[in-house]
């Protein structure tokens, strides 16, 4: 073999690395998509089907319209209104993300403050703080406010996975913008307020969308404050809704293959539309600084 | 807008202190502070207020019926007793250990095979990359849920791949053995952290200088030595950051538990994380539940020190002079 024809053969077995490693990554996401077309007859036989099997979209008509009545369940119907709920949540928690971390990270990038150094400490040792520890307090500080079983309460706990992330991020993407701008702006007999919203903010566009698909998915994705703040009347987003279609004893596959995959939807097309604000927003903010 | 009457504004500079600037310089810590407040006040209420309460409750003697109360009588240290003694709870806390432990050893081997992988280049390396970070994407509880699936003795994937290449012969009962139980929520969760590790080290592997790897091959160096003698020390840095990121995101894992085994069979899978909802939503136990909370925040905040040690680079870029 020359040498030409051993780098191509590296390149090659490269990509077949490559693609036995993404069909182990990919090959759980492709089994709840499977499994959710099967039969409830075919996803209890005792039989994995690689392939779909007899396919069928009964699973998303229990979903959708609610349970078929031979189970007892009777909190979890319909997932169409759990989807609604779950996309309220993740742009209120985008919205909410947006509005305290915007403002904050330019303060935090672009003013000389006293409070600065203690403020982004407090943001890096927030990131460390295990949701269940909040959870636990919130529940019984929102059961006095009034604020469990309410979108206002979720939104804002779930902004704790959220906004440390999101003005850590914006503020390393502020630094990047030449103080010259903010300047020329007061010179020009802009107020600070004209400059942040007039300035700052269109230049900081691509920033903020990552950040805001970030504080989406968080939204969407949460589980743990869903469980702990909700308590089954009223409002229940998807996450929840799965988890109440898994018994003890029994499971109702079908149906929870079917929410899944309704649960993975946003992710998916987060993925393709914003792929470029996911891999930045990913990396962004963690190391470097 | 009145700023004389701002209290907060600090002393001005002694420095430059001609009227004019002053005033300048008046606003603009004034635009600063009101800029910063709506995120100072967020933090207080949804991260102090809930971390002091947390040590509050931890010395209270809860019960479902004082949850109305908001404090309740004073216990000493019966919660903190009562962890380190009820065998669950210690279990808990060995589990989270061990769990911790693997989950970094699995995740950082395969993250740096695969983020070396993606460092050569080969025909569709682009779109690898691109779907590598798909499990990240996920909700967590899903990502459980399809493991509990994947998982299943009759029906799952895995024991159907198993059995069709000769390694097992019976349904092994992954989710019904307390042993093999914990494997699958480690296995789950390398899984769930592996395409971290891949784009933070693959990152970090870009910025080595191609001169260096150069010189390293034309002294001599085998790949081996290369790669252990001549990146991992540049790239030491970034593993340290991956690692302690690493670390805290496990120590918080939940959902994905809760989805795959509920922390059965037999509480063999229970997690701090876990075992303190348990204690506090199951049996409304909030005392204890706390107590066990402040062990995963000492777990989780012992980093803290490492990490803010890590991060300098952020704290030291403290302004960035608009004044």
């Amino acid at each position: 073999m020359t040498r030409r024809q051993k780098a191509r053969a590296k390149r090659w077995l490269c990509t077949l690395a490559a693609v036995a490693a993404l069909v182990m990554i990919l090959f759980p996401v492709y089994a709840i998509i499977v499994g959710s077309f099967e039969s409830t007859e075919t996803l209890f036989s005792g039989t994995f089907y690689w392939l779909p099997h007899a396919a069928t979209l009964d699973n998303y008509r229990t979903v959708l319209q609610g349970a078929s009545g031979n189970t007892q369940e009777t909190v979890t119907g319909a997932q169409s209104g759990n989807v609604l709920t779950s996309l309220v949540v993740g742009l209120g928690t985008a919205l909410l993300a947006l509005a305290v971390a915007v403002p904050a990270a330019y303060a935090l990038s672009k003013y000389r403050l006293r409070v600065t150094v203690v403020v982004v400490s407090s943001l890096l040792v927030a990131q460390i703080v295990p949701s269940i520890v909040l959870a636990t307090s919130l529940f019984i500080v929102f059961h006095w406010l009034h604020l469990l079983n309410s979108y206002v309460g979720l939104v804002i706990a779930d902004g704790t996975y959220a906004i440390p992330f999101a003005i850590l991020v914006l503020r390393a993407f502020f630094f990047s913008l030449p103080n010259e701008l903010m300047y020329a702006a007061r010179v020009d007999g802009a107020s600070e307020l004209q400059t942040f919203r007039l300035i700052v903010i269109p230049l900081a566009r691509s920033a903020v969308i990552t950040v805001a698909v970030f504080a989406f998915l968080a939204g969407w994705g949460d589980f743990i404050f869903a469980l702990t703040m909700l308590n089954g009347t009223g409002i229940e987003p998807i996450t929840l809704g799965i988890y109440s279609y898994l018994g003890n004893f029994s499971t109702d596959w079908g149906a929870v293959m079917a929410s899944g995959v309704f649960a993975m939807v946003p992710a998916g097309v987060m993925l393709v539309v914003a792929q470029r604000y996911i891999a930045a927003g990913l990396t962004a903010g963690s190391v470097k600084g | 807008m009145n700023m004389e009457t701002e209290a907060g504004a600090a002393p001005p500079e002694p420095a430059d202190g001609t009227p004019r600037r002053l005033t300048g310089w008046r606003r603009q810590q004034l635009a600063g502070w009101l800029f910063l407040t709506p995120a100072i006040a967020y933090l207080l209420f949804a991260f102090a207020l809930p971390i002091v309460y947390n040590v509050m409750l931890s010395f209270e003697q809860t019960s479902p019926a004082t949850i109305a109360n908001f404090t309740a009588p004073y216990a000493g240290l019966a919660n903190y007793r009562f962890i380190f003694h009820d065998p669950t709870s210690r279990a808990a806390i060995v589990h989270t250990f061990e769990f911790t432990a693997g989950s970094l050893l699995g995740q950082f081997i395969i993250g740096f095979a695969l983020a070396l992988l993606f460092s050569i280049r080969f025909p569709g390396r682009t779109v690898a990359r691109s779907l590598v970070i798909v499990p990240w994407l996920l909700p967590l509880i899903v990502t459980g849920v399809i493991f509990r699936f994947m998982f299943q003795a009759e029906g799952g994937a895995i024991n159907q791949l198993l059995t069709s290449v000769g390694l097992a012969h019976h349904p092994i009962q992954w989710l019904n053995d307390p042993h093999l139980a914990f494997w699958t929520i480690l296995v789950a969760n390398i899984w769930l952290g592996v395409p971290f590790f891949t784009l933070l080290l693959y990152s970090a592997l870009q910025d080595v200088p191609v001169e260096v790897k150069e010189a390293a091959l034309i002294d001599g160096a085998g790949p081996w030595q290369r790669l252990r003698l001549v990146i991992v020390p540049i790239i030491l840095p970034v593993i340290e950051v991956t690692l302690l990121l690493g670390f805290v995101f496990t120590v918080k894992v939940f959902d994905l538990v809760i989805g795959l085994t509920g922390g059965g069979p037999a509480n063999a899978t229970q997690l701090i994380t876990t075992w303190s909802y348990n204690l506090s939503f199951q049996i409304f136990s909030f005392g204890e539940g706390a107590a066990l909370n402040n062990v995963l925040l000492v777990l989780a905040l012992i980093c803290s020190p490492l990490y803010l040690l890590l991060s300098r680079g952020q704290l030291r870029r403290s302004s960035g002079a608009a004044g």
